[in-house]
This record gives structure tokens, sequence and C-alpha cells, in this order.
């Protein structure tokens, strides 16, 4: 008997292969045509209702593809307490649908109560350091479990930052014993917005912490590149994604589009390139 | 240095309150964006996301005032009621008693009401499910110990009252109405009942009776007290025919006797 076949849901394990974000105005046709992608992610906050068609829909795709856990409000680098309603809300997600990956940005998203609800940059100080990984660690221990926790992009730089942001994240990891969710994007929207050389940046990362990529498109209509993920996956951020994978070997990739969402088959096809990379990839020694 | 806390604050106050004496000075400019060029792109983003969350919920209201005055609301509404968590569905439940004391609505008596109706559709439409009630444990009950009986409303239901016909204004501004949108607007008072059966959100119109005993049931009362308040509401009330359709129909999910179990 098929693992899952008891339960109502697919393989717990994230395969080495694309997925896709999984959005509202899809679920239909994904429950209907079953398309060829490896595995789904879903914004955990989305789910923290009790019931209705939201969990009617991810229930039947979960029995169809392994899950994603991707949480986008608990902002670990809020120096507010940590949300621990948010959390509970979290681990009775990651119990009624059996994840194979959770996890969050390293960002901060609230100050003095007031929730900004978006990803926001942190210093890169000592401070933040020991700050956040307290935090993650705390998540870790709450939900009895590693969580993957992913670089964001950013519009500013503090003049008290100390530490390059390559280096935050792998001491976050190091520290914390995270795994990293490497969003390649957000380090070519960095790299351009600040000036730094995104392959150092990726150089850096810790092969073994890196867990999953994100992939997705940004905007660069206005006076910095903004991470809009309504756009297809620009050029060059293909090309970095290439080298990446040469270096670290296949990694599970997400191709996430939340604005201007386009028909399913799009969605797809940018999968289907990540998933040629992923099977033509011929990783070097570590 | 700015501590972390410190910084936050500053951070949070220059994006909201478009204060940013204290937070400029922390910024690296250069690469041809200033400090304040780069704090207004997140203002932009977060401000943005407000809107966004607020437009999923309140498209009638959208309808109604049209798109530059629905961002000038939201960003008034984003001052005086902070978001107080994490998840953006919690975001916004204020809307509708906030357009009802913000002077550039101060004409549109009825936008309150409509703001309410939608927020009760978005909660209900997240609400847990529940299983109908057991029509045979329900039958069981002796005929003597049924004015004793409690119910409890389906989580997924709420009810909307208003002075307004709001079923109405609702009803011609949904996509793809066609039809006469004209609307008396003193046409009488709408009282709704909003429930989720199957996946579909309904919006229901309640006779003053349905209102009376749903509110009653929902209040705890027992069925006796609450077919009474119905009476006086209107009229001849035929109760075992509004307990029937609201037992079928889901409204009410449970029942217990005054000491007894839950069923």
């Amino acid at each position: 008997m098929p693992e899952g076949a008891r339960t109502g849901k697919s393989a717990t394990a994230i395969p080495l292969r694309s997925g896709i974000g999984l959005r509202a105005p899809h679920c239909r046709e994904i429950i209907e045509s079953r398309p060829a992608v490896g595995w789904v992610e879903v914004h955990s906050e989305n789910y923290f209702g009790d019931g209705g068609q939201p969990h009617h829909w991810l229930e039947r795709i979960r029995a169809d593809y392994p899950l994603s856990l991707h949480g986008v409000g608990l902002g670990l680098g809020s120096a507010d307490p940590l949300d621990i309603e948010h959390v509970r809300k979290l681990a009775r997600l990651i119990e009624r649908y059996e994840p194979g990956f959770v996890s969050e940005h390293l960002c901060w998203s609230a100050a003095g109560g007031r929730h900004l609800n978006d990803l926001l940059p942190l210093p890169y100080t000592e401070e933040a350091l020991d700050h956040v990984c307290g935090r993650i660690e705390a998540l870790q221990q709450i939900l009895g479990r590693r969580v993957l926790i992913e670089n964001v992009s950013s519009y500013l730089e503090f003049r008290h930052s100390t530490i390059p942001e390559w280096e935050f994240l792998a001491e976050v990891a190091r520290r914390s014993g995270c795994a990293i969710l490497l969003d390649v994007n957000n380090v070519y929207v960095n790299a351009v917005n600040h000036g730094f050389d995104a392959r150092a940046y990726l150089a850096a990362m810790p092969a073994d912490a890196v867990q999953e990529i994100h992939l997705a498109g940004f905007d660069a209509s206005g006076p910095c590149l903004i991470d809009t993920h309504g756009t297809p996956v620009a050029r060059e951020v293909w090309s970095l994604y290439r080298e990446t994978i040469a270096r670290l070997g296949p990694r599970p990739t997400l191709i996430e589009w939340d604005t201007d969402i386009p028909p399913l088959a799009v969605l797809t096809a940018e999968a289907g390139k990540a998933d040629h990379i992923l099977e033509h990839c011929h990783a070097v020694a570590v | 240095m700015l501590s972390l806390s410190e910084l936050q604050t500053v951070f949070s106050r220059a994006v909201i309150e478009r204060d940013e004496r204290a937070l400029t000075g922390w910024i690296r400019g250069g690469r041809g964006l200033d400090a304040e060029a780069r704090i207004d792109v997140y203002r932009t983003n977060v401000l943005g996301n407000y809107r966004s969350a607020l437009r999923e919920v309140y498209p009638v209201v959208l309808a109604l005032v049209g798109s530059a005055f629905f961002n000038r609301a939201v960003d008034d509404y984003v001052l005086r009621h902070a978001s107080r968590s994490g998840d953006l569905n919690d975001f916004g439940g204020e809307f509708g008693d906030f357009l009802a004391g913000w002077p550039p609505a101060a004409e549109l008596a009825y936008l309150r009401d409509i703001a309410r109706l939608e927020w009760a559709i978005e909660r209900v439409f997240h609400a847990a499910d529940v299983p109908l009630i057991d029509l045979r444990a329900l039958a069981a009950v002796p005929q003597a110990t049924l004015p004793a009986l409690r119910f409890e409303l389906h989580p997924a239901s709420r009810i909307v009252r208003s002075v307004y016909p709001i079923l109405r204004i609702w009803q011609v501004n949904q996509p793809g109405f066609s039809g006469d949108p004209v609307v008396q607007l003193d046409a009488g008072r709408d009282d709704l009942l909003v429930i989720r059966r199957a996946a579909a959100v309904d919006v229901e119109r309640l006779s003053p009776s349905e209102l009376a005993l749903l509110e009653s049931l929902a209040a705890d009362l027992p069925l006796g007290s609450a077919h009474a308040r119905a009476q006086e509401a209107e009229a001849g009330v035929d109760l075992a025919a509004l307990l029937q359709r609201h037992v079928l129909g889901g409204t009410l999910s449970a029942f217990r006797a005054t000491d007894g179990e839950r069923a």
C-alpha cells in the first residue's frame, strides 16, 4: 500500500523537483487536472481559519501532492514578544496537513503591537543576530521540528549594520540549526538594489543548510527592483539558479506568483523550466 | 546606537504616521535613492497590502465609493485601527464602525451596515465546519421538554441587522448583476442571515419572528422563551415551520436539554 493511502495524504517528503505556490484561483483546476508538479506550497496564514472551502480544497490537493507551509506573518525578527497564538495556529495546521517543510522569513513585521504585515529588513547587527536566533530556536522547540528561514528582498540598508547579509543568514543557520530557504530572486534584487555581488552571496551559502529554493519575478519599473511575485522569473535569475544548482546539487524549487496571477499553465511551464535544470545539473563537489 | 526595538518603533512611525525624522539618519542613501525615497517604497508596500486586503473583503463598499475614496478611507483607518495580527485576514473588522464616524462618508449612512455585512460574509467563509443536527435525536425529545431545549447557531452563520435595504444594495453591486440597479433607500429594513452551507456563503432575509427566534437562541435562551419573543415580534408565528427551516437549513447546529448533553 503506497504511503498516504490510509491517511488520504500523498507522501510527506518534498521531492527534489519543482513545485508551485498554490493560490486560490488555481485550486479547482489543480484538483481536476492534477498537473505534473512535484509539490505545492501555501501561505500558512491563509489556512488559519477553522473551516470552509480553503480547507476543503487543500485537503483534496494534499491527497495528491506533498505540501510545504510557508509563513509570512510571524516576524521572527520583531522585538515584540513571539506571538504564541500565531505559533499555536501554525502547530495545529502542521498536525492537520503533515507538511514536508515549514518555513518563515528572516525579517521583522510588528512594533509596539502594531503589525505592518510586511517582510521588513533587519539591521545586520550582533543584537539582531542574537535576537532572531533566539526566536528561531524557540519556534523550533515549540513545533518540535527544524524550520526553513528565507532571505527577503530589501529596499534599504541600515547604517549601523556590521555584518554582510549573506554572512548573517549563514550564521543564523549555523547557530539556530535552522535550514535555509534560499530565494535566488531576492538575492538578485538585493544585489542590484544595494550593489553587491550576487554570486559572492550565493557562494557563501552553506550547502547542507539550503533545503529549498524560491524563484519569482520582480518589478523593474521603479527606482529600485521590487519583489512583486507578479512576473516570470528573470533571465539573470535563471542564470544564478542554474549556477546555484550546479554547486549545491538539486534542491526542491518553488515558483512563486502572487500578484497578477497567470493561468495555471504559465506557472507549470515555469516549474517545467526549473525541473529541466534540476534534471540536467551536474553538481560539483562542495 | 539605536536598539532593535527602538529602530522598529521609529520605522513603524515613519511608515504609518509619516514621521520619518528619527529614522532617516539610520538609513544608507545612495544608488540614486535617498533615505526618504527608500522609506517610501516600504510605505507604498505596507499601505498597498492593507488596501488589497480590505478590497478583497469589502468589494461592495469599494464599488459604492470608488477606488480613490476607498484608498483614502483605508489609509485613515490604518492610523486609528492598528493591525493586531500577523495574519492579514484578521485585519479590517472595525472598518464599518470606522466609516460610520469618518466625516467624508457622513452622507452614506448605509455604508457601515454594508461593511458589517461584508465582514460577516468574510468570517463565515472561514468559520468551522460542523455536522447538521441529528434529526432522529431531535425527534426523540419528549414533547413536554421541548420548551427547555437550547440551540446553538452554526459557527459559519451570522446575523446582520440594518434599518436600510442592504440586501438589495449588496445584490445590485454584485459582479454580473443585470437589471434595474436603482435602490430606494427608504424601502425598509433588512435583517439578514449570513450562512455557509457547503462551500458557498448565502445571504438571506429574516422575517421579524425568525430574527427574534434566532437572536434569542443565540443568546442561549431556551426554546420556550425564544418562541415567546418570536410571537411578540410577529403574532401567529408557526414555530414548527421555523424550526424545521433552520434545523434542516443548518442555521441551528446543535441542541441540548437544559441540564443535558449537547447533541
